[in-house]
């Protein structure tokens, strides 16, 4: 990149499994206020554009960005809404800071996946003719991910479930989190079968919750924050929708989209370059898979360099010291979370799940079932 | 914007109540293997593909993933964009945001609704909130009902006027090729039309369409070794409206409000103070035959209640000196995702002079449109032949 | 490819997705006001002094928060009208509001915010005009469920007739 794009700013709501005392507009208003004071930037001067990422079909309303106009400034001004997982949206934010339109930009990413039927929602994703008769969810189409990704690389479900132990264990230092424990690789082995290979602790839980993040362009940054962080390198790529289209034990679009952000940041080996990554894991496997996506090990080893205490809070690369999503971060959101605890990782300011000396780190983000869409962003302090 | 981008192709696809020989990825397709025509291109030179498509009205949660191959996302970089009825608009302004970066050359961008899947009345009535007024929601015929309303009893209006815009945009639409509407109707026709909501007839509002646009933005180099008729992007703005006053349908107010803010911010950035004279060509997105009144006024065409004063006149037609929709606009053709996008690759047929028939007769250099959408939002789009125009 | 004769199959599909929508804090005073008192609350903008109804946190204008409660009057004037002749769906319902029906915008005194409902007067352009005077007829006390179904309709004030023009 010729010209530089920083990220000012990151707020969170605690996530929980249901707010019921407040409605979407009202919870995205949370952590856009308090972004906005802590970086002492107001509206409607200090920002130029609005973007946020959400879906009509889990907010229940059309043309749902409707609903946060008014909170995030969009009134008589610049607001877009993608519907893609939030990571997207800070490629989208960074494209916008780049093109010279805009040089301050406000992205949230909100659900309330407890007002509506999860399954439902994830139905109404497949195909109205082919697939969507089958009664297939995100967690049925993971199985079979879960099952040809293990069938394929020899992966266990207690390689899987390590993946829960650790991030679980994380999230108990991080105040946001809301699912958390000292489990053992057996507790997840029992826990509720749901669709084996996946029992219930191999899947991210229902969350209700938001999150607000304003990138800058380095001028403006510079004036805004003393640590910014910078947009180091973003890329997406799409895969296949059908299923049987896709190598399900493959990570096709992700390795596009990863050799696209690298390519950008100028990373030759993220195994060397990269401090931490923060990967959505909305299923314990897909923490493996996505390892290996983003070139953090070779293919088929992600069970074993887990199970080497590489990606542990002291490891060599802390993979999700945040909880992850298994922690408990809505649909949707997952993916501006995982930017924005990479964000604090960075700052210094992940306060008990700090990682100590990150320089550089990865986030990664995806839509649609088994991952078909993804993105990828690298950052650096 | 940091480079030039212009749009160096484009295709649509003939658009119809009813599309059964096609699903979304085929009919979506038609407009993308149009455009890759147009620009004498192939799929493989596309850098990144952006949807605008709103869910809800095919209820298919995520339509860019089912698409892709009907997009030609598969293996490339890609967004989804949701913004209402101007979300081809805001697909248009994404395009030239990735282009202007510098990181991408080439970029595909695509609108599209296959309404009859859906049910349109109560996806709009949707639009409502769902805890105040989504139960008595009047959809969008209800809100232009009282826009005509309002209009009349402010400026002396009749639905005679109405019935003119209903009659312009049905006859521009006879001679556009692509167009759904194309009715060869009278005002007494217009007048005699089943009654909606009093003052709202059924000619005087929008169909719901099935269809497709699709375009490719390019850089300076790209546009001018690759093109012989670029259509330049000059400036691009939005606004969004808050979320429960509807300002637009109460003519007389005096607050700023969305149509005039965002027109006022465009007409800054191009430098201009009477856009009826700069642009020589308008495609705005009138859902309903009131709103174009409206348009007139909200743009500057003409000074407040005296919208339907242009019409009167005949100064809006294809022929005339403000001509406004020459395409039968979207009260001819609306497949809301690509409505709006629908705008600017009309005006830019317009500005390369290939709108065939609906042609508008005189040099075209300039062009205006606006997008509409969400609970009153626009996206405008200004467009010139040349870089110096 | 298509012909006449071709047959295209099509699938009918109902999409039913289930929802419980979190009024928030501030539409759950409005509406346990509305059902247990009968009152209607709405918001003032500290700064520029907007009344907006429905409540709601932000002033979209002013970007600030509103706090300040203020009761309406049950009683205000029609600003916008139409008489719909569609049977339009109520997707809260799936069921469709029967036509003809009068459908109008009352600015309620003192408020800034216009409020939409169902006007319950016959559906003839001479019964009803811009500026007529109504008021909110509410469910009885007992039938009250909090939400805005509660508010059944305006009806227009007794003793009034259309200005001739």
């Amino acid at each position: 990149m010729t010209e530089r794009v920083a990220i000012v700013g990151v707020a969170q709501t605690r996530f929980a499994p249901k707010r019921p005392d407040v409605n979407y507009g009202e919870m995205a208003y949370e952590v856009i206020s308090r972004v906005l004071q802590d970086t002492g930037l107001a509206l409607p001067d200090d920002i130029d554009n609005a973007i946020s990422c959400s879906h009509d079909i889990w907010d229940g309303q059309t043309i749902s960005d409707i609903g946060i106009t008014d909170v995030i400034g969009g009134h008589l001004r610049a607001e877009e809404k993608m519907a893609m997982d939030g990571s997207t949206a800070v490629f989208y934010g960074a494209v916008g800071i780049l093109s010279g339109e805009y040089s301050c930009s406000l992205l949230m990413a909100h659900t309330k996946m407890s007002q509506t039927n999860r399954n439902i929602v994830n139905n109404v994703a497949f195909d109205p003719i082919y697939t969507r008769m089958l009664g297939f969810d995100y967690t049925s189409a993971a199985a079979l991910q879960a099952r040809r990704y293990m069938y394929k690389y020899g992966i266990t479900r207690e390689d899987a479930a390590r993946v829960v132990v650790k991030n679980l264990a994380n999230a108990k230092r991080n105040p946001f989190a809301w699912q958390s424990g000292d489990l053992t690789v057996a507790d997840v082995l029992s826990s509720p079968a749901v669709a084996p290979p996946l029992h219930k602790l191999d899947i991210a839980p229902d969350t209700d919750g938001a999150v607000a993040l304003i990138l800058a362009s380095e001028e403006r940054a510079r004036k805004i924050t003393d640590k910014p962080v910078w947009i180091l390198g973003i890329g997406t790529c799409y895969d296949a929708h059908y299923l049987g289209d896709r190598d399900l034990s493959g990570v096709f679009a992700l390795e596009k989209a990863a050799a696209r952000a690298y390519a950008m940041a100028g990373i030759k080996n993220p195994r060397r370059s990269v401090d931490l990554a923060e990967v959505s894991d909305d299923f314990s496997y897909q923490e493996l898979l996505w390892l290996e996506g983003l070139g953090f090990c070779d293919r088929g080893e992600g069970g074993r360099y887990t199970a080497s205490g590489a990606t542990a809070l002291g490891g060599k690369l802390p993979v999700n010291p945040s909880g992850g999503v298994l922690s408990g971060v809505p649909a949707n959101v997952a993916g501006l979370n995982r930017v924005a605890e990479a964000v604090l990782q960075l700052r210094g300011e992940a306060g008990d799940r700090q990682v100590r000396g990150a320089n550089i780190a990865v986030a990664q983000g995806h839509s649609g079932f088994c991952g078909q869409h993804q993105c990828v962003v690298v950052l650096g302090n | 914007m940091k480079r030039n981008v212009a749009i160096i192709g484009g295709g649509q696809t003939y658009h119809a109540a009813r599309r059964h020989d096609v699903d979304e990825p085929e009919m979506v397709n038609e407009a993308v293997r149009a455009a890759l025509k147009d620009a004498r291109m192939t799929i493989d030179e596309i850098d990144l593909v952006i949807l605008g498509n709103m869910e809800f009205f095919e209820g298919t949660h995520m339509t860019d993933c089912w698409l892709v191959h009907g997009m030609g996302a598969y293996g490339k970089q890609g967004l989804k964009i949701t913004t209402g009825g101007t979300v081809g608009a805001t697909a248009v302004c994404a395009a030239a945001h990735h282009v202007a970066s510098g990181l991408f050359d080439k970029v595909l961008c695509i609108g599209f609704e296959k309404q009859e899947e859906g049910d349109t009345g109560a996806i709009l009535s949707g639009v409502a909130n769902p805890l105040w007024g989504r139960s008595m929601a009047g959809a969008a015929v209800g809100y232009f009902a009282m826009m005509g309303s309002s209009y009349m009893a402010a400026w002396g209006a009749k639905e005679e006027h109405s019935a003119m815009v209903a009659v312009k945009a049905r006859q521009n639409a006879r001679r556009n090729k692509y167009a759904h509407l194309k009715l060869d109707i009278t005002i007494e026709d217009a007048l005699n039309s089943r009654m909606l909501a009093w003052p709202i007839r059924m000619l005087d509002m929008c169909p719901a369409s099935n269809g497709a646009c699709a375009m490719i933005l390019a850089d300076e180099k790209t546009a001018k070794s690759r093109s012989k008729k670029p259509v330049w992007i000059r400036a691009t703005d939005t606004a969004h409206n808050e979320q429960f006053e509807l300002d637009w349908r109460d003519v007389k107010t005096n607050r700023l409000i969305f149509s005039r803010a965002c027109a006022g911010r465009l007409y800054r950035k191009l430098g201009i103070t009477d856009p009826a004279k700069y642009f020589d060509v308008f495609e705005v997105y009138e859902p309903a035959t009131w709103a174009e009144l409206i348009w007139y006024e909200d743009l500057g065409l003409c000074g407040p209640g005296e919208g339907f004063r242009l019409i009167e006149q005949g100064r809006t037609n294809i022929d005339g000196p403000i001509p406004v929709n020459p395409s039968g606009g979207v009260l001819s053709t609306n497949c809301i995702g690509a409505s709006a996008m629908l705008r600017v690759w009309e005006a830019a047929l317009q500005i390369r002079g290939d709108a065939g028939e609906h042609q508008v007769p005189k040099d075209v250099r300039r062009a205006l449109t606006t997008g509409y959408g969400g609970t009153n939002w626009t996206v405008m789009t200004a467009l010139s032949k040349t870089l110096d125009d | 490819m298509a012909t006449k004769d071709k047959e295209w199959i099509s699938i009918p599909m109902t999409v039913d997705v289930p929802y419980r929508f979190a009024a928030g804090s501030y539409m759950t005073k409005c509406l346990t006001e509305l059902r247990d008192s009968g009152k209607i609350y709405a918001v003032e903008c500290p700064k520029c002094k907007r009344v907006q109804l429905p409540p709601r946190v932000v002033c979209a204008e002013c970007h600030v928060k509103n706090e300040r409660w203020v009761e309406l009057p049950h009683e205000g004037t029609l600003v916008g009208f139409t008489i719909m002749y569609l049977p339009l769906t109520d997707p809260t319902t799936g069921k469709p509001h029967e036509p003809p029906f009068v459908y109008g915008s009352v600015r309620l005194d003192g408020a800034t915010s216009v409020l939409d409902h169902m006007v319950e007067v016959e559906p003839d352009m001479d019964k009803v005009w811009v500026g007529m005077r109504c008021r909110l007829v509410l469910r009885p006390k007992d039938e009250r469920i909090g939400d805005l179904s509660d508010i059944r309709y305006f009806e227009p004030l007794p003793g009034q007739k259309k200005p001739q023009s």
